[in-house]
């Protein structure tokens, strides 16, 4: 028993490492956020995004962590529900994910706001007919839920390190005490935990596919070629499962080696999620040639010109190393077993996601740069979009974000669940607590 | 030597910006000889400011103030000499055509309404003196007046153009007329440009079943098809009671998608509230219940 919670929480203390990397992290937010300032100072004209091209890398951003927070839903909800035991250890990583993926989202909308000090004009004056409205409602909902999912399962591990773990840092101690409500494993406190999380788990299924159905609304309720689609809800949702299990993999990946969880994250964890991200990634495909075939056949003029722009135009490159590079390839390597050992599939998710990334990139922006009113009367740079070095540097400063409240969270709790892991190999950690 | 190499450099290019007037931005030749075909006006300068305020000041600030949009090309102050040298002519070209940021004003203000502007921002430069009309008019082209009936029996628009010459007015033959009809969003066009007769008459179909307001009002313009500028422009508005009479509710007038928050659909409304408080419902009842926790003593 010792041993269990020694391994899972022996990194939760100040070390040099954590300054390291923490005071790197902060400098680089520190110098993204020059760039922000630079924004709010002369306006959103320092990004390259004008008139017609007013979507750009903050939004296709913004799509991107929404779909990479979805993973929490698969993974505690769905894989949970379904009863795979083996996901126990890796449930609180993927909340992890979600909560700071979905957090920074928000802000990385306010980030393409022109006038962000208006912010309260969004409710003020919502519509409910504005897709905006239920995106930031359903978005809001998600996050509170993920943070409950993660919070709550928390709670009895707090007591038990507040109790058993000497060498828990004395400044946290008070933040356990208080975190921890009173824990005495009473079975009254089991039975309400249970049935909250049992709801959660229940709301968070029709929470998270509303993020990304109504993220994908607010393209698709737009008459659009490449927008203009039935099935941009399941196409985005089933896209959010290749990127979010792939960041999953990665986060398992360095926390394993880092925190020295090998006995806890083992290869048998890796294949399983291997396997995860490889039917994920095939249900994506699917959706990915519908996507294409079904508008590519018909090739009314405007998709004609879109297809066009995006297969062999000046978007090609990025186009086929994006599905080739990001999805193919990475679909058919998984496909082999010694492929889905730790290393090996670290590397692939990292393919995956960087595809991810790019492939909302080539959702958002393409498809602007084509409205069926010709661009006309505007200077040449209305007229293709490049991203400048501000608008990069701010979107780095998300990222660096969601670095942070990751690295945070992971650094000050324990990463794998305590005492399911423990009541999971039969013993019960808190019977001795209060004696 | 270096000085006095960059001042001639600088004395160079700047007899060479006197030289060329805006020399990104040519008029025709054809196009500077144009003028006023009248004498400006105090009323007329009047009209010219109202409309300077509306449409130019934005951009080009208040004359004199050098208050001008910081954009790029600048716009500039109107009140300086390098646009108090350039003939009517030119200026009266610029706005007609204008050039990006700046917007056309072709369609946007009648050939007379330029004038007037002309002759506002023609207050500020100073030793200006207004070509004569009277004695150029006929070089700068015919002037035309239009006039407008509907014919009930052929069931065509007539439009009538006369020229004023000084033998006094005659029938204006060949004059190119294009007639447009107002509808929500602007004018449309409603048939191919036609050519006047002999008699200075030209002849539109008109369409039976087209739309008008509730007592079957249109609104019809007429004007002289020239895009030569060698005629002033000519120009007749009218409202004419040949429309079909509709009176159906505009379409923001009840709940539909696109309208405001108050005139939303039902529907939305309903199911949006509901999701929300179910949802939020279960949420907040959680929360209360998980901070309960702390008061489970161990018996
Ligand atoms: C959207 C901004 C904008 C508006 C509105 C606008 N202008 Fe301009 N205007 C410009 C810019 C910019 C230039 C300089 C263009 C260039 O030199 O390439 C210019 C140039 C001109 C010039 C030529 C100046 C020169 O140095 O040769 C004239 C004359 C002029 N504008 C008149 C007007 C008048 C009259 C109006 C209103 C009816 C008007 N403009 C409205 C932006 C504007």
């Amino acid at each position: 028993m010792e041993k269990i919670v020694n391994d899972l929480s022996h990194h939760i203390r100040l070390n040099k490492g954590f300054f390291i990397w923490m005071g790197f992290l902060v400098l680089a937010f520190l110098a993204c956020l020059y760039a922000y300032t630079r924004q709010l100072q002369y306006g959103l004209g320092v990004a390259g995004v004008r008139d017609y091209i007013s979507w750009g890398l903050y939004i296709s951003n913004f799509v991107f962590f929404v779909a990479s927070s979805l993973i929490g839903m698969l993974i505690s909800a769905v894989l949970g529900l379904i009863g795979f035991k083996w996901v126990h250890p890796i449930t609180r990583i993927a909340e992890t994910i979600a909560v700071a993926f979905a957090a920074v989202a928000g802000l990385v909308i306010v980030m393409d706001m022109g006038r962000p000090e208006r912010l309260a004009y969004v409710f003020m004056y919502a519509r409910f007919q504005s897709p905006i409205l239920w995106d930031v409602t359903v978005i809001t909902t998600y996050f509170v839920i993920s943070l409950l999912l993660l919070f709550l399962p928390m709670i009895p591990d707090m007591a038990v390190l507040y109790k058993r773990f000497s060498k828990l840092p004395s400044w946290l101690k008070p933040v356990y005490k208080v975190l921890s409500l009173n824990w005495t494993d009473h079975p009254e406190q089991n039975r309400i935990i249970h049935r909250s999380v049992y709801i959660l788990l229940i709301l968070i299924i029709p929470a998270a596919l509303s993020i990304h159905t109504v993220t994908s609304w607010l393209f698709a309720l737009t008459v659009r070629p490449g927008w203009d689609s039935t099935i941009f809800g399941p196409y985005f949702v089933s896209g959010a499962f290749v990127a979010g299990s792939a960041a999953v993999i990665i986060a398992m990946y360095f926390f394993r080696r880092n925190y020295k969880l090998q006995d806890y994250l083992t290869d048998m964890h890796f294949n399983n999620m291997g396997k995860v991200l490889v039917l994920v990634a095939f249900v994506y495909l699917y959706f990915n040639i519908n996507e294409y075939l079904v508008p590519g056949y018909k090739l009314k003029r405007a998709d004609a010109l879109h297809l066009h722009e995006l297969m062999a135009g000046n978007f090609a490159v990025m186009f086929w190393l994006v599905q080739v590079g990001g999805l193919l390839i990475p679909i058919i390597l998984l496909l082999f077993r010694r492929m889905r050992r730790p290393m090996p599939l670290t590397v692939i998710s990292v393919a995956v996601v960087i595809g991810a990334w790019f492939k909302r990139y080539l959702i958002v922006v393409p498809t602007m740069a084509h409205p069926f009113l010709p661009v006309q009367h505007v200077p040449e740079n209305f007229k293709v979009y490049t991203p400048t070095l501000i608008e990069i540097a701010i979107t780095l400063l998300s990222f660096i974000l969601v670095l942070i409240i990751i690295t945070l969270i992971s650094k000050f709790f324990p990463v794998i669940p305590v005492v399911e892991t423990a009541k999971d190999k039969g013993l019960d950690p808190l019977k001795s607590i209060e004696s | 030597m270096k000085r006095l190499f960059c001042l001639i450099l600088l004395l160079a290019s700047a007899t060479w910006r006197l030289e060329a007037q805006n020399p990104g931005w040519p008029v025709p030749d054809d196009q500077k000889g144009k003028i006023c075909l009248v004498k400006f006006t105090p009323d007329m300068v009047k009209q010219g400011e109202a409309i300077y305020m509306k449409n130019c000041q934005s951009c080009h600030g208040i004359p004199t103030k050098k208050n001008f949009a910081a954009i790029v090309p600048s716009p500039g102050d109107l009140s300086e000499s390098k646009v108090g040298s350039q003939k009517d002519g030119e200026l009266f070209y610029r706005i007609t055509t204008g050039k990006v940021p700046m917007p056309e004003f072709r369609n946007i203000l009648t050939e007379d309404e330029r004038w007037s502007v002309i002759s506002f921002v023609r207050t500020y430069h100073k030793g200006y003196k207004q070509p004569d009309p009277e004695k150029l008019a006929g070089a700068a082209g015919k002037r035309i007046r239009l006039s407008m009936a509907y014919d009930t029996v052929k069931k065509k628009i007539m439009v009538k153009a006369v020229e004023l010459s000084k033998d006094g007015p005659q029938p204006a033959k060949g004059a190119e007329v294009v007639i447009f009809i107002q509808r929500y969003f602007g004018n449309m066009q409603l048939a191919d440009p036609k050519p006047t007769s002999e008699y200075g008459y030209a002849g539109f179909d008109w369409p039976q079943d087209l739309p008008g307001d509730k007592r079957g009002n249109v609104i019809v313009t007429a004007r002289v098809n020239d895009p030569t500028g060698s005629m002033q422009e000519a120009l007749v508005k009218d409202t004419l009671t040949i429309g079909v009479p509709t009176d159906k509710p505009s379409l923001t007038d009840t709940r539909a998608m696109w309208s405001t928050r108050d005139k939303a659909p039902v529907w939305v409304i309903l199911t949006y509230t509901l999701a929300v408080l179910v949802v939020w419902y279960f949420i907040i009842y959680i929360i209360l219940a998980v901070l309960d926790i702390r008061k489970i003593k161990q018996v």
